[in-house]
């Protein structure tokens, strides 16, 4: 069984077709999901706890396991949605070979991520601060997620039907998997913090954050009704360097 | 005298969702069944849906989501029907409640597919406004689908017709997929999650 799961790993990496076949070809699937489980929790472990070498202390322990639980939270959400819209668009596959195909992508994903390591971590340690920390790892994810996608696109076929499932899927994984992650932040951690919470209390939302994101880019910076109400602050001045985000942590 | 044994073969079960889309025209009974199916599995998506406010949401919201596709298939469908009859296009009744039944169980399913994603959306976005773009969203997506089903399911009944024919019975089908859309969006905009409930 840990030959067969070993060479589950290098199929995973080298042969995206195969694994894809297999999937849909069903059978005994096991080998495959061992494989990819533990691809899936010790690649987003490794990356998890690198992305929080910037913090340090605890925060590298609940963001080793905060991630891999985050993916999997995710890929058990989204497994029947993908379900739904491949046989809704005429690829119906079996269920479990749905599973297999979407737990391998994220196993592929997660391994990408293990090799994203070591770069992330001499960032951080050549100084990188937490915004572009932030940046860098959603470019990490969009790497990890492309390579995931290149898998799910060979199971259910490269053609326009087949794109266009994926990015049906890709879009209810993106909305799925943010909001996941945002309610388990912190995941870098603010260096200024004095403690380290395990989940942040329950505010906005991945959504509006990353509406609020968009418009400060645009130079919008919003301030809350009662703030601007109180001392009669303009809604447009951008904030000084210390308030930005000042509550905020990813 | 050599006596052959029985050769059991096993055939794999298709699928929940290969049954519901499965193209293969089947008996009254069957596609009501596979109507009704989707139409409960739409109601999963407002049970999801009204998780965010709980109690009777629940009910109002799985009720609300099943409307729209019965309401599509309840006064669409046969008004589609007649007017393609009308153009003599060669459409049975039976032929249409298989493409119907298909097309709506088609999105129930997508719906319930979209329900665990749903739910844990609705219950964690704290905006309404938010709330209401992820619902919209994925009554769009299921909506789409439903549609696409059906007009491929129709449009492969009209390969052997005159050009002129088949012209008239493609833009009956465009405008019947506009009126579907603004029905459906009649019906799915009484969803209290989409009237900006918290």
């Amino acid at each position: 069984m840990n030959a067969q799961v070993l060479s589950v790993f290098d199929e995973l990496l080298r042969s995206p077709r195969a694994i894809a076949e297999r999937s849909r070809a069903g059978g005994d699937l096991r080998p495959l999901f061992v494989a990819s489980l533990a691809a899936l929790v010790l690649g987003a472990g490794v990356f998890g706890a690198t992305l929080a070498t910037s913090r340090g202390g605890v925060q590298l322990l609940y963001s080793g396991v905060k991630l891999p639980l985050a993916m999997l939270a995710t890929m058990l959400l989204v497994v029947p949605a993908f379900h739904a819209i491949s046989a809704g668009l005429g690829r119906p596959l079996s269920f479990s070979g749905m599973i297999g195909l979407t737990l391998a992508a994220a196993g592929r994903g997660a391994l990408v991520l293990v090799a994203l390591s070591p770069l992330t971590w001499l960032c951080f340690d050549r100084g990188l601060s937490y915004h572009p920390g932030v940046l860098l790892a959603v470019a990490c994810y969009a790497l990890a997620g492309l390579s995931a996608l290149d898998l799910v696109l060979r199971g259910v076929g490269c053609d326009v039907r087949g794109v266009l499932i994926v990015g049906l899927f890709a879009a209810v994984l993106l909305a799925t998997g943010g909001q996941t992650a945002w309610m388990l932040r912190p995941f870098l951690g603010r260096p200024s913090a004095v403690s380290v919470p395990f989940f942040r209390a329950r505010e906005s939302s991945f959504w509006d954050a990353v509406q609020q994101s968009s418009m400060s880019m645009l130079g919008v910076y919003p301030v809350t009704r009662a703030l601007s109400a109180a001392d009669g602050r303009k809604v447009s001045a951008p904030p000084s360097e210390q308030r930005e985000n000042a509550d905020e942590s990813r | 005298m050599e006596q052959s044994l029985p050769i059991m073969v096993s055939v794999p079960r298709p699928t929940l969702g290969a049954r519901l889309t499965s193209s293969e025209t089947q008996g009254a009974a069957q596609e009501l069944a596979r109507l009704g199916a989707g139409l409960g599995l739409a109601g999963l998506y407002g049970l999801a849906l009204g998780a965010r406010s709980g109690g009777m949401a629940l009910v109002q919201h799985a009720l609300c989501a099943s409307a729209g596709l019965a309401a599509v298939g309840l006064l669409g469908l046969p008004a589609l029907f007649v007017l393609l009859a009308l153009v003599n296009a060669p459409v049975s009744p039976s032929a249409m409640l298989s493409a119907g039944a298909r097309s709506l169980a088609s999105a129930g399913f997508v719906l319930a597919g979209l329900a665990p994603s749903a739910a844990l959306l609705a219950v964690t976005i704290e905006s309404p406004d938010a709330a209401a773009f992820v619902t919209r969203a994925g009554l769009t997506l299921a909506g789409g689908i439903g549609l696409f089903q059906l007009t491929s399911a129709v449009r492969a009944m009209l390969q052997a017709l005159p050009a002129e024919s088949r012209w008239k019975c493609q833009a009956l089908l465009v405008g019947f997929s506009l009126f579907a859309i603004m029905l459906a969006a009649r019906v799915w905009y009484s969803l209290p999650i989409l009237q900006g409930a918290a």
